[in-house]
């Protein structure tokens, strides 16, 4: 495996720092020098790495096929992507970084590697499983097993080149071509309701009809009915237009020809004339 | 987490202002001190990382725990409580 081993020198103070810490490396005082930092990087993880990379991998997938996992283009070291790139690499495993700084790339790079790990390991299940369904043991079959292999990695390569314009991965699973519509996740598994199978089991077969060619005066209609309202909804708005009017009418009527209203105008009026007369009178 | 410490409603009543990384919650004297030395004497430092980390509980403990020696209560502890800072305040 080509380990990609990144010049400490380039590091800032910062990043040595955070990878100190990432490699659980007791920091020394807060005020050293940057060179403090670099010496002991050199000697702490620079040893390390080396080990690191092949016993971790290997604790991992040690079931697996070496070679293929050298060929394997999907573990790429994290740390030597730039951070648009671990960006962009992230987003392709559906995880939505943050600014990527100083003090956040180690996590994000971890967490890179690790998804990666659940890929590939679920990637390797799968050409694992292929291997046991294929009947016999063959050079032949070896060969096309590797040729398949090489091929998706010759599409996932081309991929990552592109990775920056556009995050479209191609269906590279049988899963995904099942279900196209559910979205990959890092995990790889995904809770989907299971779908009748038409046609098997007794269930009966719906053929679909797909839009059936309409005659134009139907269309017509159609459309015409989409617009209107439906027919009691008329008649209801009409007999609540004609209630409230109504209603309307009585009450200005009720307050011109009010019977007490006339009542008391009689009444004064009467009134009126009585004094009058009495006043006549007098 | 059903219940909270003192301390975690203290931080999440007010505005943090300058308060001290050792305000946090699950923020002692030991894991503070070890903050501090790496330049995380506030506690809106930490929130500046909780911040960059877009809110990630996950990533946010992993860092806590790398960076201070944290266990996970404590580390869940202090991103609970910047989490309902944040969501007060922000």
């Amino acid at each position: 495996m080509p380990v990609f081993v990144e010049d400490p020198a380039q590091f800032s103070k910062p990043r040595l720092k955070s990878e100190l810490i990432a490699h659980n490396v007791t920091l020394p005082a807060a005020e050293s020098k940057k060179h403090v930092y670099m010496e002991l990087y050199s000697k702490c993880i620079g040893l390390k790495s080396a080990a690191d990379f092949s016993s971790d991998e290997e604790d991992v997938q040690e079931s697996q096929d070496c070679e293929e996992r050298e060929k394997d283009p999907e573990m790429i070291d994290p740390c030597g992507l730039t951070d648009d790139e671990l960006k962009a690499t992230l987003l392709q495993y559906g995880v939505e970084a943050g600014p990527i700084v100083g003090t956040t790339r180690s996590l994000y790079e971890r967490k890179l590697q690790r998804l990666m790990e659940l890929a590939g390991g679920r990637r390797h299940s799968e050409t694992e499983n292929a291997d046991r369904y294929s009947y016999s043991e063959d050079e032949l079959e070896d060969d096309q097993d590797s040729e398949q292999g090489r091929a998706e990695t010759v599409s996932l390569v081309a991929d990552k080149q592109h990775v920056d314009s556009d995050i479209q991965v191609p269906i590279k699973d049988v899963l995904m071509e099942m279900f196209p519509e559910t979205k990959p996740t890092p995990t790889g598994i995904a809770a989907t309701r299971r779908r009748p199978i038409k046609g098997a089991a007794g269930r009966p077969v719906h053929f679909k009809y797909p839009d059936l060619p309409a005659s134009p005066m139907a269309q017509q209609r159609h459309a015409v009915e989409r617009h209107m309202v439906p027919l009691w909804v008329q008649i209801l708005v009409f007999l609540i237009l004609g209630c409230l009017l109504y209603v309307i009418y009585a009450s200005m009527e009720n307050r011109l020809d009010n019977p007490f209203v006339t009542l008391l105008d009689n009444l004064s009026v009467v009134t009126e004339r009585e004094t009058k007369g009495m006043s006549l009178q007098a | 987490m059903s219940t909270t410490s003192q301390k975690h409603r203290d931080f999440v009543a007010e505005p943090m202002g300058e308060k001290p990384v050792t305000t946090l919650s699950g923020i002692g004297q030991v894991l503070g001190k070890k903050l501090e030395e790496q330049g995380f004497d506030k506690a809106y430092l930490v929130l500046g990382q909780f911040l960059l980390l877009r809110k990630d509980g996950e990533l946010f403990t992993e860092w806590l725990k790398d960076a201070s020696g944290a266990n996970t209560r404590n580390a869940a502890s202090c991103c609970q409580c910047l989490r309902e800072w944040c969501d007060a305040f922000l």
